[in-house]
């Protein structure tokens, strides 16, 4: 891996892809976080503060949903990824990723899942509680995605103030999680037979995690961000440990070292990280034929560079591309149509979704 | 001198008490590092302190320098006004400054505990230990006639050890200190790299090994240097801006701040040394 990392080959260019008409196909959504397509029409998004709705692209209608669970929003939390089941079609299951307190008053992540019927949610059950407390909602994570075998994963974020408890097995800060969609825990996930840890972990060591993909290879790839410096691009497998914060290429907000250790055995290396930072916010594997261009890349949306990096992978070699950067907003999400085009979801309390029309239209 | 006297035992006692409380966090991170098994040894352990020293402590510089000089206004009144005198009225004062200070970063701002150092108990009271120093050292400055090498020295010291920290920096840690200045190393073709390397870190090695020499020596030739060498850069950014059309790059502020703050030094020297002829 390290190899790869030296051989790494970085490319920023705006210039092939400056003839992508972008056009808005809504606006005014109040600190939406993700969105996921119901139809190549309708898109179920969420609102961090507490708010599941659904919108028609065509003709601008957007319906509230009904009893989504109590949130916590504050900080960085609030209600935070929304996804299909994989057979949504036959059983109307959806998963939501929000923060909200327990039963000390502290903060933290939970996951749960219910049907959609008609303009609200009903059976609903909480999946997953973090045993991961914290003052403040910050450092969630919350990216939910589906392996192969149909088992969930999540990402938990480090909880900023708690950084070091990454590398510790006996809580879910800096975690991804594996469980079944019924909330119960897969037999042959990796820490199920090992003393003190928790047996829903799937890998440590991580830090804010926002973005993660499983490509239909059955890869899981996630992106997390970085202090200063350091965000990171990461291949995930069950077990292994990818160093946060005893190994790192950022360091602190304050300035301050983190560690000035960069590697060590038994840590992972990343596959990319990014110094200065991005801030990437989420990632798709873009497999459809749309844009050619952007076939097998993965187009990771970032913050604070305000654009869409699409890295590509060629025997362990990475390149990068900044895209829609004329934009100059801060993107937030990023998702394909069932028919494979592209949407942007830009940040804040008067986002946009953006539809990104393929060069030749 | 003399009406330049509590300003300055304010900027010094802040960055005494910097000195003392930026370690904490080093060591208690140092700490936990070492308890995962990480190779801590004296060349890391050395990083991460100096590093912390000058990263963090000059963003706590800030901080510290404005709490005390609310603190010590309010113990300089109750000593005016009541029986109350004295060192410990100043060390208190230190104390309660330092102590309200962390807590209001964490409730008035970031709502996070940014400085590692402080997130346990024996952290708080060891930085409000050091608060209390710092207030004894607030008193000491104030309490007695200071000679003017003494301050010379002092801001000298101070000089030098923020130029030590960018050396180190780029020394250890290209990639970030590229990025602090604006470049992202690895966009930069190889020759591009090792001009930004090599010149850079000179520029500040050299200039840090000015001011410690004017510091030993008092000799203003050496602060004199230092000064020229960031005029220079201050003068040639504008000369870039608006002779060569390059894009406008407001860091030519601190490349006079550079300037300004060891050539005043070396002109105070020459104006003592006058007057004593």
């Amino acid at each position: 891996m390290k190899k790869n990392l030296l051989l790494c080959l970085l490319l920023f260019s705006n210039s092939s892809f400056a003839s992508y008409q972008l056009e808005t196909v809504l606006g005014d959504l109040d600190d939406a976080w993700s969105f996921v397509f119901l139809s190549e029409d309708k898109i179920l998004y969420t609102e961090m503060s507490g708010k599941l709705k659904i919108a028609s692209l065509s003709d601008k209608s957007i319906t509230n949903i009904d009893n989504v669970p109590n949130v916590q929003y504050a900080g960085q939390g609030g209600l935070s990824e929304v996804v299909l089941d994989p057979d949504f079609k036959s059983n109307n299951i959806i998963y939501l990723s929000y923060s909200a307190k327990d039963k000390n008053g502290k903060s933290t992540l939970f996951l749960s899942s219910a049907e959609l019927e008609k303009d609200s949610l009903i059976n609903s059950k909480v999946l997953f509680e973090a045993k991961a407390p914290r003052r403040t909602p910050v450092h969630l994570g919350a990216k939910i995605a589906f392996l192969k075998d149909g088992t969930i994963l999540l990402t938990s974020g480090d909880g900023f103030d708690h950084r070091e408890k990454a590398q510790a097995l006996d809580n879910h800060f800096g975690k991804v999680i594996r469980i079944n969609k019924d909330g119960s825990i897969p037999a042959d996930n990796p820490f199920i037979n090992i003393k003190n840890a928790l047996p829903d972990i799937y890998s440590y060591g991580h830090r804010n995690m926002q973005g993660l993909v499983v490509t239909k290879s059955g890869r899981v790839y996630e992106h997390e961000h970085g202090p200063r410096g350091g965000d990171e691009m990461n291949l995930v497998e069950p077990s292994l440990n990818y160093g946060w914060p005893a190994i790192t290429y950022g360091i602190d907000y304050s300035g301050a070292v983190i560690s000035p250790f960069s590697e060590k055995e038994g840590m992972e290396q990343p596959l990319l990280h990014w110094t200065p930072s991005i801030a990437p916010s989420d990632m798709i594997y873009y497999e459809n034929d749309i844009y050619p261009e952007l076939k097998n890349s993965f187009l990771v949306t970032a913050l604070v560079s305000k654009d869409v990096k699409k890295v590509t992978f060629v025997n362990g070699v990475f390149s990068q591309e900044s895209l829609f950067s004329e934009l100059n907003e801060r993107l937030r999400n990023i998702q394909a149509s069932p028919g494979g085009t592209l949407y942007l979801l830009t940040d804040g309390p008067k986002g946009k979704l953006i539809k990104v029309l393929p060069k030749e239209l | 001198m003399k009406i330049a006297k509590y300003p300055f035992a304010v900027l010094s006692a802040a960055l005494f008490t910097v000195m003392l409380i930026t370690p904490i966090s080093s060591l208690l991170n140092l700490i936990w590092l070492a308890s995962v098994d990480m190779p801590v040894g004296l060349i890391s352990s050395l990083e991460v302190i100096l590093f912390d020293f000058q990263r963090m402590g000059i963003a706590l510089y800030g901080v510290v320098v404005v709490g005390f000089a609310i603190a010590f206004s309010i113990a300089g009144l109750i000593s005016r006004f009541s029986s109350l005198a004295g060192k410990y009225l100043y060390a208190i004062a230190g104390s309660v400054a330092i102590g309200m200070a962390l807590f209001l970063m964490v409730e008035l701002l970031f709502q996070t505990q940014l400085l590692g150092g402080n997130r346990t108990i024996l952290g708080k009271m060891l930085h409000i230990a050091g608060g209390f120093l710092g207030g004894y050292f607030f008193y000491f400055l104030i309490s007695s006639d200071k000679n003017y090498t003494f301050i010379i020295r002092f801001l000298g010291i101070f000089y030098a050890y923020w130029l030590l920290g960018l050396s180190l920096e780029w020394v250890f840690t290209p990639v970030n200190a590229s990025a602090n200045f604006g470049f992202v190393l690895n966009e930069l073709s190889s020759d591009g790299q090792n001009a930004l390397l090599r010149d850079f870190t000179s520029l500040f090695v050299a200039t840090f090994l000015f001011s410690i020499l004017g510091v030993i020596t008092l000799n203003p030739a050496w602060f004199f240097s230092a000064g020229i060498v960031y005029f220079g850069a201050g003068i040639f950014n504008l000369i870039a801006i608006y002779a060569h059309g390059t894009g406008f790059n407001e860091i030519f502020i601190f490349e006079f701040i550079l300037g300004a703050w060891p050539s005043a030094l070396a002109l105070t020297i020459i104006l003592k040394e006058k007057k004593r002829v």
